[in-house]
């Protein structure tokens, strides 16, 4: 239990490592002043000795490893940099945006996860039905669309056309709310992104359960519950999916990545505020301190998520909470 | 010899039949990817206009002459799609050629040799896998510079770790077999068997892998050009909504013609290399039939 946690421990600190060093060498990296990438554009109309004072103010007149461990030390201490673009402290404008990433992801996570477990459940049980045929073609469809295509496509018929949810935003501006009025209105204008992160995390999720569950049911100890006569629910769900889910928790930790990455584009197709959107608004800006710090910080949530479920992961499998 | 064999193990072990065909899931998959292929090689004489030129009205709605309408531009819209059809595939193909390349380098050497090798190796894959992929390639894609090469490399350098993964297991199958072990005793170097005895045998899976990378590479492509990420000359599927969605085209009645058939497209392209990948996969890696 304690190897196990110690090993992803490595893992994880070299996933940081990795993305930490490449976020400070990519602008030291390119040809040209650094400046360029870290100041902005406008870099090129100051004077020499302007541009003399910018570099020591950025510390970049340092040699290369003074500038390494400063920088690792801001981090630390949460200065992420200094927008240029939006003329903030970048740490002020993830602290805004992250709640939004974060609800959308959560919920999205949540739901794709019930639904694929439930569904891929009930299918392996009823393998090479039309029910099981047809699942497998709906699963291969969406796990083949593009999210942000699907986003486009729902905002066309359902907001566009029908008006049954709002175009872009996680509120309605302007407009101060309190209470369950402010609930319901984040709820509605979560309802199509969250639909939309869904409907592509589904998949995954589903072909894995659906597998895992066929692997189960070949066992022993299922065709003897079966042979005792069991209630086929009991043996459905206390039986079979109980051991079918180990592997999934697995996936959905792996899946973690895919659905940070699903959740930029699509908080880009619905204007939500998050830091998928930010990341976007950057990238358009050629604001390169934002671009590397919204990658940070959603590398650093995607091993809190891990960190998070290493830890719950032996309150589901006793192998590994007794193993020594 | 094979009926001394036989006759001296007295029971008979029931091998499973190989499978040859590509089945009913493979079969379309291939007759997806000849039809793409075939449109994007044949495109000047398929598409109706070129695609560069505004050979209409702007934000036309379809008609006889503009099947399916026409862009902000004047640009006819199937025409685009056709011509994109090279640019995404290429796209596709050119990336999985990159990724299966470093993945089928870095699983066989670290399959083969094992050791600090492999753990060194197998880290690398594990860090590849846990990074959010879309933004790591949006910040390198923001510093190089929207490319048709620059875009394949940045795709193809991250997509690797899969194959790598799945290569590796297979040589670690191998390396158990006989025949390697004879070539090594006889005391052939490490790159004579990995070169005439290991790679051979991992070669098929490596084809099965590179479909599903080049789907994979698609579905990233498309993503990537929708963000504004993508080569401003070579326009992509992927492109095209980036477009559609600078231009508002999902607010309009134009998305009918705008929007779905690109995303249609690139759903047909990531499939029909999905299905042929996994049928191929089914034909050749020995430990997957039977299972599905």
């Amino acid at each position: 239990m304690v190897r196990f946690l110690a090993g992803k421990g490595v893992q994880y600190a070299l996933v940081l490592l990795f993305a930490v060093t490449l976020n400070f060498m990519l602008p030291r990296m390119m040809p040209g002043s650094p400046l360029v990438f870290l100041a902005g554009e406008d870099v090129g109309f100051l004077s020499e000795a302007q541009r003399t004072e910018l570099l020591r103010s950025l510390g970049l007149d340092q040699p290369l490893w003074r500038q390494y461990v400063q920088y690792l030390g801001n981090l630390a201490t949460g200065n992420l940099g200094y927008s240029f673009q939006k003329g903030r402290p970048i740490s002020e404008i993830i602290v805004e945006r992250l709640p939004w990433t974060l609800l959308l992801v959560g919920l999205a996570l949540l739901a794709a996860t019930l639904i694929g477990v439930v569904w891929g459940t009930l299918v392996a049980w009823r393998r090479g039905s039309a029910f099981d045929l047809g699942s497998l073609g709906i699963s291969m469809f969406f796990e083949s669309t593009p999210s942000f295509w699907l986003g486009m496509i729902f905002i066309a018929v359902f907001a566009a056309r029908l008006r049954w949810f709002p175009i872009f935003g996680a509120q309605t501006p302007g407009v101060s709310l309190a209470g369950w009025a402010m609930v319901a209105n984040t709820a509605w204008h979560l309802a199509l992104p969250l639909a939309t992160l869904t409907l592509i995390t589904i998949p995954g999720n589903f072909l894995i359960m659906r597998y895992s569950m066929l692997t189960v049911l070949g066992e022993q100890y299922i065709a003897t519950a079966k042979a005792k006569g069991l209630a086929e629910r009991t043996v459905i769900y206390r039986h079979a999916m109980r051991n079918a889910l180990l592997p999934m928790a697995t996936v959905v930790m792996l899946n973690l990545g895919f659905i940070a990455s699903g959740a930029t584009v699509i908080e880009t197709v619905f204007s939500y505020p998050g830091v998928g959107r930010l990341l976007y608004e950057a990238v358009l800006n050629r604001d390169y301190p934002v671009i590397q710090a919204t990658f940070f910080i959603l590398t650093v949530s995607v091993i809190a998520a891990n960190v998070l479920a290493d830890l719950l992961y032996p309150l589901i499998d006793p192998r590994v909470r007794h193993a020594r | 010899m094979s009926t001394v064999t036989a006759t001296a193990e007295s029971a008979p072990v029931r091998v499973r039949p190989r499978r040859r065909r590509l089945g009913v899931v493979g079969v379309v998959g291939l007759a997806l990817l000849i039809l793409l292929v075939g449109s994007a090689i044949f495109a000047p004489w398929i598409a109706p206009y070129n695609p560069e030129e505004s050979s209409g009205n702007p934000f036309a709605a379809p008609s006889r002459l503009h099947p399916l309408g026409t862009n902000d531009i004047g640009q006819d819209i199937l025409s685009e799609l056709i011509y994109g059809t090279r640019i995404s595939l290429a796209i596709g193909f050119l990336a999985a050629i990159v990724a299966i390349s470093i993945g089928t380098l870095i699983g066989t050497v670290a399959g083969y040799f094992g050791g600090w090798v492999d753990a060194v190796l197998m880290r690398a894959v594990d860090v590849v896998l846990v990074i959010p992929f879309l933004p790591l390639m949006i910040l390198i894609a923001a510093y190089v510079g929207p490319s048709f090469w620059n875009i394949i490399l940045v795709i193809g350098l991250l997509v690797w770790a899969r194959p790598a993964r799945v290569l590796r297991s297979q040589v670690l199958s191998l390396k158990s077999l006989d025949y390697i072990d004879a070539a090594r005793a006889l005391g052939a170097p490490a790159s004579r068997i990995l070169r005439l005895h290991v790679l051979p045998g991992v070669l098929s899976l490596s084809l099965a892998q590179f479909i599903l990378a080049a789907s994979n590479a698609i579905l990233i492509e498309a993503s990537l050009s929708f963000l504004g990420l993508g080569d401003p000359t070579a326009k992509s599927w992927g492109s095209i909504l980036y477009y559609a969605q600078v231009r508002s085209a999902f607010l309009t009645g134009a998305w009918l013609w705008w929007v779905l058939p690109p995303g249609l497209l690139i759903t047909l392209a990531v499939l029909g290399f999905a299905f042929t990948g996994f049928a191929l996969e089914e034909v050749l890696n020995p430990r997957l039939r039977g299972m599905s």
